[in-house]
């Protein structure tokens, strides 16, 4: 009984603890919807917390890569995303067409992009730590690193 | 008596276990109860000067457009824009399509007159006005070509128009004019209505638009 407890115990903690540290920083989530021939689908759920985790194990190589081609945006972005999280519940862009709808707003510290359109739908859901966390790791292996 | 205790800790433990696996549905109750925190948050962004973009489009589609950019992150964001003539927030200016108007020269004049109109046409076609009133300088358009009229009419207050210039001969400072109109009380700054679109720029608060 008692070591049964204890392993109960243990293992409750541990799913816990990994579960709170992974999902603490939300999910980021992307659905993109073409609706046309060929037309993609992707529906896709990430822990925020694993995407910086798991760029650590990128090849320095491809990092380094990735870092010079984005090289013009990244300041832009910096500065963007650190702005933004002053920011984190505010309406930036609404369009509202006919028969299309766009909105880019930050909603509980999340950047939520959704497109709907006739032909596609795209949204995304992604929160601001974690771009800044990536974006700061990008810039560490950029050229002037 | 040991074995009570036992029973005592193994039952404390699994408690205890289930207690902590079910601390995220707890969670997830204070997630969904968030809206009285963000509201907080929406309620120090307010403090905050927000620069406003809305266009309606009266035709069969309805168009609109909403921009809501709080003039901060502009300041913020300019200067890291590195891109043709924008650099470090400041545009440069083509002396090509000035046709050699001191535009400085021209800005200086204008703030050392006092208030009063500078420019007044009326004819069958439009009507134009442009002035110097309380320390802003107004733009006022009729156009009575078509048969529907349209009017703009653009209003900038003085202080933001010298920032804007204050940078070198052939550049804009658009950062500088973006801090001066953050100094600013709310205002409408361009109004557009015609037959098919209404645009309205204005200063205010809120970041949210009405």
């Amino acid at each position: 009984m008692i070591l049964l407890a204890k392993a109960a115990l243990g293992l409750g903690t541990t799913i816990v603890l990994a579960g709170a540290y992974t999902m603490r920083e939300g999910v980021i989530r992307i659905d993109v919807d073409e609706y046309h021939a060929g037309g993609s689908h992707v529906h896709m759920w990430v822990p925020a917390a694993a995407v910086p985790m798991a760029m650590h194990f990128v090849p320095a190589e491809h990092m380094r890569h990735v870092s010079y081609q984005a090289r013009e945006a990244m300041p832009i972005l910096h500065a963007i995303v650190k702005e933004l999280k002053k920011y984190p519940d505010s309406e930036f862009v609404e369009v509202d067409d006919h028969d299309q709808h766009i909105r880019v707003r930050t909603h509980d510290g999340r950047l939520q992009i959704d497109v709907d359109a006739p032909d596609q739908k795209v949204h995304v859901l992604c929160p601001l730590s974690t771009i800044e966390d990536v974006t700061t790791q990008l810039e560490e292996h950029g050229p002037t690193a | 008596m040991l074995n009570r205790y036992k029973v005592l800790f193994a039952r404390t433990a699994l408690i205890a276990t289930a207690v902590l696996l079910l601390s995220p549905l707890g969670t997830l109750a204070q997630a969904t109860a968030a809206p009285a925190s963000s509201s907080q948050s929406t309620a120090s962004a307010s403090k905050d000067r927000w620069l406003h973009v809305r266009v309606i489009s009266s035709d069969a589609k309805g168009e609109t457009v909403r921009v809501n950019v709080p003039l901060e992150l502009a300041e913020k964001l300019l200067p890291a824009i590195h891109q043709d003539r924008i650099h470090d927030g400041k545009v440069k200016i083509d002396n090509a399509h000035m046709n050699d108007v001191d535009l400085h020269a021209l800005v200086d004049a204008i703030r050392t007159t006092k208030d009063g109109e500078f420019v007044t046409v009326q004819s069958n076609d439009c009507d134009v006005r442009v002035a110097k009133q309380s320390n802003h300088l107004i733009v006022h358009v009729l156009d009575k070509e078509n048969s529907r009229k349209s009017e703009v009419e653009v209003k900038v207050p003085m202080k933001v128009i010298d920032a804007l210039f204050s940078a070198g001969k052939d550049e804009l400072d658009i950062v500088a004019a973006l801090h001066a109109l953050s100094a600013q009380g709310d205002t409408e700054l361009v109004s557009v209505k015609d037959h098919e679109n209404t645009v309205r720029v204005w200063l205010d608060s809120k970041n949210v638009t009405d």
